[in-house]
């Protein structure tokens, strides 16, 4: 009995596996076979070796890209953690009912396309938009210019990714138990130390989970940053997309998607060291 | 099917023709009316469009007629992808059988065997395996709300932020603007090509900071110049006239705008070979061309379609008497450096 209950799997056990049987063969075909081919690619093309990489990893121009979409990855995030953190805060404050009413407005955000979205930062910032407007209205002569720049980009992107950081940190605060906040003033820890050595250890998981997350889909960001950013802040994946689209650099653009993934991957290992991956699920 | 199995590299990449022509494959088996379904898939044409202005007239002028001549229908697919011609050469799945090309990308795409050879629809007509169908020019245009004194003449007043102090755009592709770099910097454009590459780079270190836009799109280019997000922009001329027609207050010379030529290429190897090349003798034929041109403001390369072109829409025209004679011209084949090489400078160069 002890035997076979070692060596073949108990049959209930089974069933759940089975039930992913189509999404592992969904994200076999269409995700780790075209992985594999751009993996293919970048040491194949256009001569076989290690040439794509060896440019990557030395080239000025590749190293300053990389370096920005690092950089702007760990700005935004930040941003996002300052502004989603208070607001998720007050959310977690509030009536449920005014809670699911601020949870409706964040999540609107999310029913409107991508593009719109950032064409409308381009109209609001603008030359002729409202907030220079409002800078010459205030008496500032000569506003400076708001599109096409770091501050433009960054600002986009921090309002498409916020809520991915505020839902995160809202969930962890939620099922904080009031009772432990009580017990902790009962012992005398009030606002600075109450919040430094109860509260915010108490939300740090919800604080890791949505920093990695908004970390992770910036550095992919493409649109936004080409359309709003400064031509001398050029993220990853805008160029990549330009390696192919425009020099039919197959093989170096797989490369360079190769060391961003690689990089991301050790990002994402060091971060289950520290917390743990499972933790993004619940 | 479209899958060609010649081909090194089978690439799953999922596609909606192939999805499509796979359910009428399936479709077909599991009927006895196989034989139509395989006749009605050769019914049928995939054009890569531009859009906009472009498609508008494109549909009026040289998609509807043809369907009516040959009742062969044209479906389009956007956008325009230089990268998707040569990807489908690679994996063999085709998402559209014919697209435009440009002077500078038509000699790669032809060295890199992307295109299929196809015949000279009329005299003259053929280059690097492209049918040239028609010109158009890259322009200087800016705001006449920039409170200048003047107004810009040339590329040299362009680059002169003394004299005409504000944002500039030009488009991010060094084949178009190295040239006109080296116009700023004095050179005569009978002198042009071979291009002095270096001297091209060191006159654009000069307005490097005053570009603040580097546009990627037509329409990007009209919506900057629009909204008066720069003031001089180096503009297509067909983009530039819908920022005028939008009521901008903008305003554009001829003089010394370059010229480009659009050609009609077939996909290498598509398996709507036929259709495709029926298309483009179609679409290069002095009438329907005519018709496209004039409503696009293009200049016609088939010089057989000027006896069609209504004199109305000769202002428009960079190939009109009149406009041709101020502009220039560009000479791929002794363009100076291997423009791939340098359009990889270029990049280094704007990210610097």
């Amino acid at each position: 009995m002890g035997f076979k209950l070692s060596t073949l799997p108990d049959r209930q056990n089974i069933w759940p596996w089975l039930l992913l049987a189509p999404l592992a063969i969904y994200l076999a075909l269409f995700f780790l076979v075209p992985l594999v081919e751009v993996g293919i690619m970048s040491v194949t093309e256009p001569p076989p070796g290690l040439a794509n990489y060896e440019r990557v990893l030395t080239g000025s121009l590749y190293r300053k890209v990389f370096l920005n979409t690092f950089g702007t990855a760990l700005l935004v995030t930040v941003c996002c953690l300052l502004v989603g953190y208070p607001l998720a805060y007050l959310m977690s404050t509030v009536s449920k009912r005014a809670a699911m009413a601020i949870l409706l407005l964040i999540t609107m955000s999310f029913w409107t396309s991508f593009l719109v979205r950032t064409y409308a930062w381009m109209v609001l910032l603008g030359n002729n938009g409202p907030v220079i407007w409002l800078m010459q209205t205030l008496g500032i002569q000569d506003p400076p210019p708001l599109l096409f720049t770091r501050f433009s980009s960054t600002l986009a992107m921090v309002h498409i990714l916020a809520p991915y950081m505020i839902m995160n940190i809202y969930t962890v605060m939620q099922k904080i138990d009031p009772s432990l906040i009580r017990s902790a003033e009962s012992m005398g820890a009030y606002g600075r130390s109450l919040f430094r050595h109860v509260y915010l250890p108490l939300t740090a998981p919800g604080i890791a989970n949505g920093s990695v997350l908004v970390f992770v889909i910036c550095l992919g960001f493409y649109v936004t940053p080409v359309l709003l950013g400064s031509p001398r802040e050029q993220m990853a994946a805008g160029l990549i997309g330009n390696q192919i689209e425009q020099f039919l650099a197959f093989g170096l653009g797989s490369a360079m998607a190769i060391v961003l993934l690689v990089v991301t991957l050790i990002i994402l290992g060091l971060y289950h060291r520290r917390f743990g991956l499972d933790k993004l699920y619940g | 099917m479209t899958i060609n199995n010649k081909k090194k590299t089978s690439l799953i990449r999922p596609n909606r023709r192939l999805f499509l022509q796979g359910t009428a494959a399936l479709a077909g088996a599991s009927a006895l009316a196989a034989p139509s379904i395989g006749r009605a898939q050769s019914k049928e044409l995939y054009i890569n469009s531009w859009g906009g202005p472009w498609l508008e007239a494109a549909t009026e002028n040289l998609f509807t007629p043809f369907t009516e001549a040959t009742g062969i229908e044209i479906r389009t697919v956007s956008p325009v992808s230089f990268a998707k011609l040569a990807a489908q050469v690679r994996t063999g799945v085709y998402e559209f059988d014919v697209t435009t090309l440009g002077g500078g990308d038509i000699v790669a795409a032809n060295n890199a065997g992307l295109l299929e050879p196809i015949e000279e629809s009329y005299p003259g007509g053929l280059f690097q395996n492209g049918v040239g169908s028609h010109a158009f020019a890259t322009m200087m245009a800016w705001r006449t709300d920039a409170g200048w004194d003047e107004t810009p003449q040339s590329w040299a007043d362009f680059w002169d932020v003394e004299r005409f102090p504000g944002g500039r755009s030009l488009q991010r592709y060094p084949a178009r603007v190295l040239p006109l770099a080296l116009l700023a910097d004095g050179v005569a454009p009978e002198d042009l090509y071979p291009l002095d590459i270096d001297r091209a780079f060191a006159k654009l270190d000069e307005i490097k900071e005053h570009v603040r836009v580097w546009w990627t799109g037509g329409a990007q280019s009209t919506q900057i110049l629009r909204d008066g997000e720069v003031d001089m922009i180096g503009i297509w001329h067909g983009r530039y006239f819908e920022a005028e027609d939008a009521g901008a207050p903008v305003d554009f010379t001829w003089n010394q705008a370059e010229l480009d030529n659009a050609y009609w290429v077939v996909a290498k190897e598509t398996p709507n070979m036929e259709a495709a090349k029926m298309f483009v003798e179609f679409a290069t034929s002095a009438e329907p061309l005519a018709g496209f041109v004039s409503q696009a403001n293009y200049g016609a390369l088939n010089p057989a379609a000027d006896a069609f072109v209504p004199d109305a829409a000769k202002p428009r025209m960079p190939t009109a008497p009149g406009n041709v004679e101020q502009t220039f011209g560009q000479d791929m084949l002794n363009w100076g450096g291997d423009p791939q090489e340098v359009a990889m400078r270029f990049d280094e160069w704007l990210a610097s």
